[in-house]
This record gives structure tokens, sequence and C-alpha cells, in this order.
């Protein structure tokens, strides 16, 4: 026994000796990697840290790195200001559902797109591919007056409907299903089931992955999205919390210490995504035709 | 009277006809809102860039003038020149970067998947949050940056108060924030290349900087030429963040073509048209480097 656990430590040691010293390439590598990481995540914790500051350590000269207070207050008063409550609710009402309609659309026109044959089919693809070409700040000003010639200025509809199509959306998924044998949906075809049913019962549980992608492209984007949502939210209580930080943090009126506890709430949803979901999001840009 | 088996044809024919229709009605929402939402606005553009309006409802046509009155006014060579300046350092800053990054973090071995996670994290927070964030470690007094400096004796620059300091921070955020998309593609695309290349060349006593100069980059060109058109095509379009961060400024040194576009439709005096026919100046851009990014690096794969 003795023995056995002396040659299994004396393994161990010669392991270790015979690995080689780290080259210069991989120092070199690992510092700049260090470096970015401290880019990335200083700025972010320095501004979280400047969220628990009063007016007077905030302009503090030297600044300081903790605050001498913990001024909780920033954030409660960005409830009791500021309707803070409904900015959020306004921001998860327009990312849920504008979320849910892409899925539902874009899933739809790449079954089409994957899984029948038709006249136009080729040309209408490229069309929907050619739509990234054209971003909305490009037809801005069209765009605006379409919408508005809709009735749908300061209405969440306004704000979900427009953007809602994705070209993008539907080439991923449509990549996808076309990896979907074919033998499925023709045998469920014999068996009776309708079209609708084919799409909704076979072949979207099998298109999960590439619909998780999607979702959490959408989500990403529409929680973050300002430019969209400025315009057409024009009345306060469609805010949403982009537009009410930008808007708030142009106004003299309003502290600086709320807007900075209102923007570090605003990112705590997408950390937690980040947190939880950033395997199946970078993996499926990886997977997904996204490259 | 029509007989039995006229019948059954005929419903055998509707049944054919309606199986036809299928896949257009699975097309149609998304092809709708398309028709309604880009595809109907970008022809009224072309169409409203002919004309004058302040209200969207009463047009007046005037012909060329609107491009005339953009080609003619001097804060809109400005607004060029900025974005000119910020798409060049933008594409070319962030396709190095992403290069580099993309290549160390795919050689890395240690902490892989927490770096891959780092790069990316600016990705997801908001523009506005963006702009925010910088606006705070960059301030020329109470910023963490300055007082670093300070300490080092580097002075303290102004860097969202002098227009050249200003236009290199707005780069150098616009780069920070988006780095992280860039740099997941290429990484993707690495991790499509055959491995046993490597493999190979490393077998044959190829140097890591002789496999990366020789075989990676060559075999990275096409998701590389993606990402010069994803970064040219953003960089025209950057806008949000820079609304934070300087609002334009300073003395108007960071205001970019889209906020030129957006304080037409809603900044007083409204002018619809000539707005309109900055969008449709953008897109022919856009078009034009998009349609040239393709063509030299086709070119250049044929050679």
């Amino acid at each position: 026994m003795r023995k056995l656990s002396a040659r299994a430590s004396q393994q161990t040691w010669t392991s270790v000796s015979n690995r080689k010293p780290p080259s210069v390439g991989s120092i070199l590598r690992t510092s700049l990697l260090i470096f970015l990481t401290l880019i990335v995540l200083i700025p972010v914790a320095w501004f979280m840290l400047s969220s628990f500051k009063d007016l007077t350590d905030l302009s503090a000269r030297p600044p300081k790195l903790l605050p001498t207070r913990w001024a909780t207050e920033n954030y409660t008063e960005a409830f009791k200001m500021y309707d803070y409550v409904r900015y959020f609710s306004n921001s998860v009402i327009v990312t849920v559902v504008a979320t849910a309609l892409t899925l539902l659309v874009n899933s739809m026109a790449a079954f089409g797109f994957a899984k029948y044959n038709f006249r136009g089919r080729d040309g209408l693809f490229v069309l929907t591919l050619a739509m990234i070409m054209i971003p909305l700040q490009v037809i801005l000003i069209p765009i605006y007056l379409v919408v508005s010639s809709l009735g749908m200025v300061n209405t969440y509809w306004g704000m979900i409907i427009p953007a809602a199509a994705t070209p993008t959306g539907v080439f991923v998924i449509r990549q996808y299903m076309l990896t979907i044998p074919d033998e499925l949906i023709e045998s469920a075809r014999i068996d009776g089931a309708g079209e609708f049913k084919i799409y909704a019962r076979i072949v979207m549980p099998l298109a999960r992955p590439a619909l998780a992608v999607v979702a959490i492209f959408s989500v990403l984007w529409r929680w973050n999205d300002f430019l969209w949502p400025l315009l057409i939210a024009q009345d306060e209580r469609l805010y949403t919390l982009p537009v009410a930080l930008a808007l708030l943090n142009g106004q003299l009126v309003v502290p600086y210490p709320v807007v900075l506890a209102m923007s570090v709430m605003s990112i705590i949803p997408v950390l937690l995504i980040f947190i939880f979901m950033q395997r199946q999001l970078i993996q499926g840009i990886a997977h997904t035709g996204l490259k | 009277m029509v007989s039995p088996s006229n019948v059954t044809k005929r419903r055998r024919s509707t049944f054919t006809w309606r199986r036809r229709l299928v896949p257009y009605v699975f097309i149609a929402p998304n092809l709708f809102i398309f028709l309604t939402f880009i595809i109907w606005p970008a022809l009224r553009g072309i169409y409203i860039s002919f004309f004058d309006s302040m209200d969207g409802s009463q047009f007046t046509y005037v012909g060329t003038a609107n491009y005339k009155a953009i080609f003619n006014d001097p804060t809109v060579a400005t607004i060029a020149r900025n974005t000119a300046i910020y798409v060049v350092f933008y594409m070319l800053i962030s396709t190095l970067l992403s290069l580099t990054f993309a290549i160390i973090i795919n050689q890395q071995k240690f902490a892989r998947g927490f770096f891959r996670s780092i790069v990316f994290l600016p990705v997801m927070l908001s523009p506005i949050v963006v702009g925010l964030i910088w606006n705070d470690v960059l301030d020329r007094k109470v910023g963490p940056l300055n007082t670093l400096l300070e300490a080092i004796g580097g002075g303290s620059p102004g860097w969202l108060v002098e227009p050249k300091l200003g236009m290199i921070s707005a780069i150098f955020v616009g780069v920070w924030v988006h780095l992280g998309f860039y740099t997941i593609i290429l990484l993707a695309g690495l991790q499509g290349i055959d491995s046993s290349i490597f493999e190979a060349a490393t077998m044959d006593g190829a140097t890591r900087w002789q496999i990366t100069r020789r075989i990676t980059l060559p075999l990275l060109k096409p998701t590389t030429l993606i990402i010069v058109i994803l970064s040219t095509i953003h960089g025209f379009q950057s806008f949000d963040f820079i609304y934070t961060l300087t609002g334009g400024g300073p003395l108007g040194a960071t205001t970019l073509i889209v906020q030129y576009i957006y304080e037409r439709a809603f900044q007083s005096p409204i002018q619809y048209g000539l707005g309109s026919a900055a969008g449709v100046i953008l897109f022919l851009i856009i078009f034009a480097f998009t349609a040239l990014n393709f063509l030299v690096g086709k070119r250049r794969e044929a050679i």
C-alpha cells in the first residue's frame, strides 16, 4: 500500500516537472485576454457602484471607488418619483408579445419555404433575405408615416408589429427545418393530419433549437431596442425602459443617481439571461446559419 | 343535373387547389408585414424624397431640391465626414480586433468559455445604458480613467468635450459594444475548419504563427468578409449609444447620418422630404458598399 501511494506521488511529481513551461505566446495570449476582461468588466462594475453613490460622492474628486454611504434611496426613488414599474412592464409586454409574434410568423414562413414546392418560392425567399438591406434607419420617416396613417402611433401594436417579421429569423429556422426528414411529414399526412397540424405538432417541436436561438436574439434586441420605441411611444405611459432612460437622462430636473439606479435595474434581466443561457446562445450562433 | 362523377372531379380540383394554396398561407403573415412595413415604406420614402412636407399629410412637389439642398448644406458635409471617419475606423478596428480575439480565444485552453462569455457581455447591454456607462467612466473630472491618467501624469483629456476626442471615444465605445458579436461569428467560422489540417501542419513542424498566417486566416476569409460587411452596415446605422454618450456633440463632432435623419423628422423645423432623401442616400451608400465588399471578396478568392 505504502509503496503504491509513494509511486503515485512520485508520478505526480514527475508529471509536474515534465510539464512544459508556459510559452511566450501563451503568456501574451492570456494577458491580452485578461486585459480584455478588465476593459469589459471595470466600466460595468464602476457603473454599478456609481448607482449606489449620492450626488456628493458622484462629484467627489478624486472619485471614490466605494460609496461612503450606500445610497439605496436612488433605487427607492426610482419607484417613488418615476413610474419605474410601468416602464419595466411596458418593456416586458413589448418584448414578450413581439418575440411570440416573431416566432410565429417566422416559423410559419420558414416551414413554407423549407417543406413545400410552389411557384415563386425561390424568388420570394430571396426577397425575404433582401430585407436585410433595408434597415429601419433608412426608412425611418416613411415607416413612421405609414404606421401613423394606420393609427398605430402610441400603441403597443405600433411598437410590436412593424419589426416582427425578421429575415434572419426566417433564414435560421428554415435552414434548421431543412434537416427534418420529409418522410416524417409524409407519414403524418397519410395518417390524415392536416397541414397546420403537421406544422404545429410535428415540425415545431423538432425545430426547438433554432426557435430558441431566434427567441433569445429577439428578446435581447427588443429589450434593448431604442430608436423605434422612441418614435412610437410618445406618451409617457408607453415608454419602455431604454426610452425612459434616454429621455430622463436628458432632463436637468431628473437626479442623475436615480437614472443610474434605473439603468442598473434594467440590465439585471439581461444579465440573468446571459448567466443562464450563454452556452445555448453562443453555441446556437455557432450551429445555426448565422455564420 | 350534375353527374356524380362530375361532383367528385370538382371536389378533387378544389382539393388540389386548396392544397396548392397551403404554402402561400404559411408565408403570408411574414410577407404581409414585410410588404406593409418595409417594402411599401421604402417605395414611399423614394417618393417623399421629391416632396416637401412639414406634417406628413400635405406634400408639395419640389423635384430634386431636397437632394440639392443636402449636397449643398455645409452641416451635411460635416455629418458625411463624421460618418465616413466613424465607419472606416469602426470597421477596420472591429474586424482586426474580432479576428485577433477569435483566434486567441480559439487557441486558449485555460478558461476559454469564460473569456468567450466576457467578450460577448457588452453585446447584451442596451446601447442607451452603454452610453451612460461610458459617460460615467470617461467623465473629465470625476471619471476613473482620468483619475488614473492624472495619477501617472497623463493630464485629464476631455474625452467627451473635445471634438476630436469625442469621435475617438465614440469609435472606441462602438467597438466595445459590438466586438463580441463579430468575435462569436468568427469563432463559429473557426469551428467549421477541419482540425486535422492544423494537426497535419503541426506535425510538419509549422509554428503557431505560421499556422495562423498561412492556414487559419485564408480559411477564415469568407467569414471575415461577412464581418467586414456587417461592421460597415452597423457603422452606417450607429446612433443609439451615441445619443446618451455625446448626444452628437461636442459641437456636432459625433453627429452621424442617422441622427440627421431622425432630427429632420422629429425636431422642428420638421422636414420629412429632406429626411427621406437622406434615407435614400444612406440606402444607396449601404447597398454600394455591400456590393463592393462582395465583389472585392469574390475576386480575391478567384486569385
